[in-house]
Order: structure tokens, then sequence, then C-alpha cells
């Protein structure tokens, strides 16, 4: 399991960006994917901005890696499900080997696998880019409650030592005879033995996490103050504004399509 | 000491605010562990989601499906990310079968874990069908093919293949958190405001 999360520490163009101007880009993406024609869009937003962003942030070839690494399989299981068994009646189809791939099925799963290379890439860039601290900073200073902030970061730094102690719960008590093989039943049964050990010991845990929350008064009424500025220079406000008024307008026409195309 | 969820100008109590975080971590872990060391045919990964819901109501529920969701995009899946509204949902139900008084049977608990599933494939459905063509690149994609092989569209396969795997996880996953909250001291139960079985 990843330790740290997506981030890399490195500098370049992303990296320089405020947060509030990436998330907005994110969503700009994935609204095009779906409001413009798939597979094109799809094709042209990963190699004409997705490409070049990873190359000029200079995470290339983690974003590549990562991105095929985790839709692979999907695309892979797209291609099968989809080529082979998509409802149809449009009888052309395509040999492969002993296969006949419908043509409908393919055309099917080009457009859906290039949609998703998008909407899984414009997140993944943006938090390999971003630290988790930072994004958080900047959603909150926006408008995003404190408490949802605090809630994200310790969850992200609790990943890793619980899933430490849910393997040391699982050697525990196969050490103590609990089988973990053997059939659907036998393992079902292991479930119970292996899940409350460890949500008892979170639970104490989260007692007494709530008293030094108390302790510190996360939740006393007044100001607050940051101990980092983070940067918002004014190009990067208009080109949110910019970016939004992009999204809208695709929306708008997508809908005036529909009713008058 | 307060026992609510939210205090009173509707930010969240310190206990929700300790307790959250640690629900979307054991989410994550579990759905990883018993994935990979029990290997079953089951997710079992909204356990932390049904027990805040179970223990602090619906909002903290919701909050706790809809946030692990997203940590769990952001770090490991990219693809959890568009099921993050059907998580929040998944909590939203259990802080309501708290408030029906499920906890106090384990037989309310299963029912309350058969509506959930059934709800979850639904809401999940156009999300799978839209988003990942029907596909997830899961186990559970063999029977997305045998559905739409029978004639089932694209999205009423989605549906069904939710509404096979759907009820009987989250039926387990209720009678776990039953089987967990029945075995607290009760000092803790106080702390979570679950007092009242």
């Amino acid at each position: 399991m990843q330790r740290t999360g997506l981030f890399i520490e490195r500098a370049g163009f992303l990296q320089r960006l405020n947060p509030l101007t990436k998330v907005t880009g994110a969503l700009l993406l994935i609204g095009a994917t779906f409001l413009l024609p798939a597979p094109l869009t799809g094709a042209a937003l990963l190699g004409g901005v997705l490409l070049p962003l990873a190359l000029a942030s200079r995470v290339a070839r983690r974003f590549f890696d990562v991105l095929l690494k985790t839709l692979l399989p999907v695309l892979i299981s797209l291609a099968l499900v989809q080529g082979l068994f998509f409802p149809t009646s449009d009888p052309t189809t395509i040999a492969v080997g002993p296969f006949l791939f419908r043509r409908a099925g393919l055309q099917f799963a080009l457009d859906t696998g290039s949609r998703l290379l998008v909407v899984a890439g414009a997140p993944l860039i943006l938090f390999q880019t971003t630290h988790p601290g930072t994004l958080v900073q900047a959603l909150i200073q926006s408008g995003m409650p404190r408490s949802i902030g605090y809630i994200l970061l310790v969850a992200l730094q609790l990943i890793p030592a619980i899933s430490e102690r849910a393997v040391g719960v699982a050697e525990a008590q196969r050490a103590r005879g609990l089988e973990t093989e053997g059939n659907v039943l036998q393992r079902i049964r292991g479930v119970l033995p292996l899940v409350s050990p460890l949500i008892i010991g979170a639970l104490v845990d989260a007692e007494e996490r709530a008293m030094a929350i108390e302790a510190r008064a996360f939740n006393a009424p007044g100001p607050k103050t940051w101990v980092r500025d983070i940067p918002d220079p004014p190009a990067e406000r208009i080109a949110r504004i910019t970016m939004l008024a992009a999204l809208g307008s695709m929306v708008v026409w997508r809908v005036m399509m529909f009713f008058f195309g | 000491m307060t026992t609510s969820t939210t205090s009173q100008r509707g930010e969240l109590s310190s206990t929700a605010l300790a307790l959250i975080p640690i629900a979307i971590a054991i989410n994550v872990a579990l759905g990883h562990l018993v994935q990979s060391v029990l290997k079953l045919p089951i997710y079992l990964d909204s356990i932390g989601t049904v027990l805040v819901g179970v223990l602090l109501g619906p909002l903290a529920g919701a909050i706790t499906g809809l946030l692990a969701n997203v940590i769990w995009g952001l770090t490991l899946a990219p693809s959890a990310l568009p099921f993050a509204a059907v998580a929040a949902v998944i909590g939203l139900i259990a802080g309501y079968a708290r408030q029906y008084g499920a906890i106090r049977s384990w037989w309310k608990m299963a029912l309350a874990g058969v509506i959930t599933g059934v709800v979850a494939a639904a809401i999940s459905a156009p999300i799978a069908t839209y988003v990942f063509g029907g596909v997830t690149g899961a186990g559970t994609d063999v029977l997305v093919a045998m559905f739409q092989n029978l004639g089932a569209s694209v999205l009423g396969a989605s549906f069904m293949q939710g509404a096979v795997s759907d009820p009987l996880d989250k039926t387990i996953t209720y009678l776990i958190v039953w089987a967990i909250i029945s075995a607290l001291p009760k000092r803790l139960l106080a702390r979570f405001g679950a007092t009242e079985q």
C-alpha cells in the first residue's frame, strides 16, 4: 500500500499554480469529456492538454504509470465485455482469432475508454502536483468547512497506520489458528475475528483523539489564522473565471442542441 | 459532554471529528485486507461508513462515505471517486437505521443491510454505465457480461450485477457492525451517544 499518497515533490508548471485554479481546470476537463463528442474529445484532451501539462510539471512518467496501472484492468474488461456482449441491433462483427467482436460494442468501449482516461487523469495530475495540506488549506480559505478539511488530512495520515495494524491483527489471529484459506463459508467466518479487534482498537483511539480535539479548542468560535500563505495572482483568478465560463457555455450549448438540434 | 453529532453552530462535534477519519481509514484498510487476505467475492469497504452512521446519525454517516471515496480516489484508486455519491447515501441510510432503532436486534440490522444494498445498486448502475461503460475491472464484470448476453441493456445489466452483489455485501457489513457494537463496553458507547439500546 502506498505510504504518502500521490503527491510528488518536484518543481514545475502546475506546482506553482494556486490549488483552486487546478481544481477548476480538472472540473473543466471532466465536464468537456462528457459534453463534447467522444472519442475525439478524450483523445485530444489526453494528448493535447494532460500530456503537455504532465511534461511541464515533470511528472509525465509517474502520471502515465499510475494512470495505466489503475485503468488497464478496466479498459481490458471494457473491450472484452462490451466488444463481445454489447446489446445492439447492428449485425456488423469483426473477427479477432476465434472471437467475433461486435462493431457497435467496440465503438462504445472506445468512447467510454477515452472519456475514462480524462476523468481519472485530470484529478490524478491535480493530486500529483498538489500537496494535500496546501489543497485543503486553499479549499478551507475559499469556504469549505474546517471540520471537513481536518477529517481529510487526518484520514490521509491514518490509512498507512491502520493498514499496518490490520496486517498485524491478521497475523496474530492466524498464529492462533484462524483459517484464512478453505471454502467461502470458512473464509466468511474469518471476517469477524479480523475486523472486530481492529475496530474496537480504533474506537478507543477515537475517544482519546476526541479529548485531544476538545483540549485544543478546535470547535472554538472566532477567526483563525494561517501559518502559510498560498499565492493567488490576479491572472489565475481571471483564468478560473474563464474556465468556469467555458464550462457553463458548453452546458448551455448541449442543452440547446438537445431541445433545438 | 455532548452526545449529538453536531454542536449548536452546526459544526461537527469533537467525537464525530475524531471518529470519522478513523472510520475512513478502516474502510480503506479493511476493504484491502478482506480482498487480499480472505479473497472473498464481496467488498466490505463500507464498515466504517455504516459504523459511523449507526453511532452518530445520517449526517456523520454521509460525510464518512463521501470523504472515504474521495480519499480512496485521491490515494489508491481514481475509479472510486465517481462512486462517492453512492457511499454518501450508504452512510445516510445507516444513520436513518439508527433512528429506527435497528441496532436493537440483529434481524433489523440485516434488513437495513438488504435495503441499503438495493438502493446502492440502483444508484451505482447509472454511474457504472455512463462513466465506466458497465465494467469496473473487478471479478463482478463477469456478471455484467452474463446479463447482457441474456438480453439486458448495459444499464440493466449493471443494475442486476449490483442487485446480486450489494445486498449480500451490505447485509454482512451491517451484521459485523451489530456484532461489534454489541461487544463494546458501555462506557465507550456512552461517548458515542448510542446508549438507548
